[in-house]
């Protein structure tokens, strides 16, 4: 159970002006800026649950995730994580999270992998039954194979982050806070991480708290999203939802075939060579119903927005807002 | 401290392996800590008329050559590690392990003691060999007083680097900061001047610096120029010192870490 009340940080940046006399200057007297990463966000999640945390460049997502895991201390606010308080960062809370930075590695950069999982073993304590156990199924989940032998440095980015993934979960973590796990990996990788990731939700019930940029890994493995931008919470319900409030319409598309000339009724019109009606989730049978009977041997399909569109509409309306 | 005890024997292994993979850099490494034979050549051409404040030619080489054993042993290198880790972010993967990063960091550096012995043997054999005069032997109860005054003195070294490896939280980077530290620590330590040998005002102010447990002491003990009914006090200074430098040096690195920004992601 994960629970953020009125979460905040400030960050102090140093300021200086571009060029020489602004480096010169700088040497002398510095001038810093607050930044306000996150700014009063609260939320709670339950055990067990997948949730997308949601943002573009900037928003507060990873400063969020890394007070959620203990790395930053927060300005104000109250986190709690399974009963625990990250910022103290009690051994007992290390054990039961794990933090996967798409950016960062933990793995030991020019030993195999298989020297970070000894190294893990020892420092979580598993018992060696267990590590076998979970080393096994995570070779087969993730497909490690020979991988697990050859230096790190040796890895591509996508192996590297299979070996990353089984490194940051040999412990069994009971919360899994992952920070664009799929960036940079091409999509056979992409889809093979998030597979991974909802059978490892499924068989131990782990809560993952997820941040992408991908929205392929939000709709694959998120029933829920939260959605900050500018360091607020904009956003806290289904992804299904969401699409509804930012995006209400449906595109009811007909191909008519060939030699078919006769146009459309509205609410139909002609986009290129298809015919389109533009309708509220309630009217898309009435279009469907009306479109077969209008030209029974027509190409038919309904489009749901896409979610790339779906959240760049959302970011610029709170953007603006 | 139970969590760290299991770990050792992993840690150890882990910390060879990636030494291994480092070999020939930390060769060089431990071949650049050679200044301790400059000062024996340039101290010989001193006392070349005579001794010089009660030392001749033969204790001074015995002198460096024990210093030259001791920095070995004590050497300690963390806060360049530390000052990028905390720059760019790397320290999050340390903070994230459920065991103080200091274990880890700690048999890092011990592990390289023994591929520092290897280098060592023969250089010292060739050093007696040359210089016999200089009188070196393997007294155990002088030898043990040593090798546990070098620990003491290897753990000093390691938190002062704790300390100024932490001041990256403020500065960003505090090397500039440690290299002065360092000369100090090579002027007052004993490692280009024997105590003995410092003007009446230096050796005034060095009894108030800590400079002396780092080095100075271990090689006076290892060296024969202190006397056995003075090491339990001089242990005792190291002692002192130890405790007074832990205590500053965790204090800053809690209040470091509370700058912490774990920047990079």
């Amino acid at each position: 159970m994960i629970a953020v009340k009125d979460l905040r940080k400030t960050y102090r940046v140093p300021q200086r002006d571009p060029g020489l006399v602004g480096a010169l200057r700088s040497m002398w007297r510095r001038e810093h800026k607050e930044v306000r990463a996150v700014e009063g966000v609260t939320f709670e999640i339950a055990a067990g649950e997948r949730v997308g945390f949601l943002g573009p460049n900037g928003a507060g997502k990873t400063t969020t995730l890394k007070m959620l895991a203990g790395l930053l201390r927060p300005t104000s606010g109250e986190v709690s994580v399974n009963g625990f308080e990250p910022q103290r960062r009690d051994a007992a809370f290390l054990e039961q999270i794990t933090l996967v930075m798409g950016q960062k590695q933990q793995l030991l950069w020019d030993l195999p992998p298989r020297d970070t999982f000894a190294l893990n073993r020892a420092l979580y304590q598993i018992p060696d039954a267990q590590f076998r156990e979970t080393l096994g199924e995570l070779t087969t989940m993730l497909s490690l194979g020979e991988l697990v032998d050859r230096p790190t440095r040796n890895l591509s980015l996508g192996e590297r982050m299979k070996c990353e993934l089984a490194a940051a979960l040999l412990h069994r973590p009971k919360v899994l806070f992952l920070d664009e796990p799929t960036i940079g990996l091409d999509v056979v990788m992409q889809l093979q991480v998030r597979h991974f990731i909802a059978q490892w939700n499924e068989r131990f019930g782990s809560t993952v708290l997820l941040t992408s940029h991908y929205m392929d890994d939000v709709q694959a493995l998120c029933p829920r999203v939260i959605v900050i931008a500018a360091g607020a919470l904009r956003f806290d319900g289904r992804l299904t939802d969401l699409v509804a409030q930012v995006k209400p319409r449906r595109r009811v598309v007909v191909r008519p075939p060939a030699g078919f000339t006769a146009a459309f009724p509205p609410p139909f019109a002609l986009e290129g060579e298809a015919w389109v009606a533009d309708v509220a989730p309630a009217d898309v049978g009435a279009a469907v119903q009306q479109g077969f009977a209008h030209c029974p041997g027509m190409d038919l399909r309904v489009e749901e927005p896409p979610l790339e569109q779906v959240f760049a509409d959302f970011f610029v309306q709170h953007r603006t807002a | 401290m139970t969590r760290a005890l299991r770990a050792m024997p992993t840690l150890f292994r882990v910390a060879t392996a990636q030494l291994s993979a480092y070999r020939a850099e930390v060769l060089i490494w431990i071949l650049t800590a050679t200044m301790p034979l400059v000062m024996m050549a340039l101290w010989d051409a001193v006392a070349d008329g005579g001794p010089v404040g009660g030392l001749g030619q033969g204790d001074l080489a015995r002198y460096f050559t024990v210093t030259l054993v001791a920095r070995q042993l004590m050497s300690a290198w963390l806060s360049w590690e530390l000052n990028p880790l905390i720059r760019t972010g790397g320290l999050s993967a340390h903070l994230l392990r459920p065991m103080s990063p200091f274990w880890y960091w700690l048999v890092q550096h011990v592990s390289h003691v023994p591929l520092r012995a290897v280098v060592l043997v023969p250089l010292i054999a060739a050093l007696i060999a040359w210089r016999p005069e200089m009188g070196l032997t393997l007294d155990p109860a002088r030898t043990s007083v040593f090798v546990l005054s070098c620990a003491l003195g290897f753990l000093l070294n390691f938190v002062a680097h704790i300390f100024f490896g932490a001041l990256a939280f403020w500065t960003g980077q505090s090397q500039g900061l440690f290299m002065g530290w360092f000369g100090l620590w090579s002027l007052f330590g004993g490692y280009l001047i024997p105590a003995r040998l410092m003007p009446p005002w230096m050796a005034a102010l060095n009894e108030a610096l800590p400079f002396r447990a780092m080095l100075s002491i271990p090689v006076e003990i290892g060296a024969s120029l202190m006397a056995p009914e003075a090491w339990l006090g001089a242990l005792a200074s190291q002692v002192a010192w130890l405790v007074a430098f832990a205590g500053v040096a965790a204090w800053t690195w809690r209040r470091g870490l509370r700058r912490y920004e774990a920047f990079g992601a």
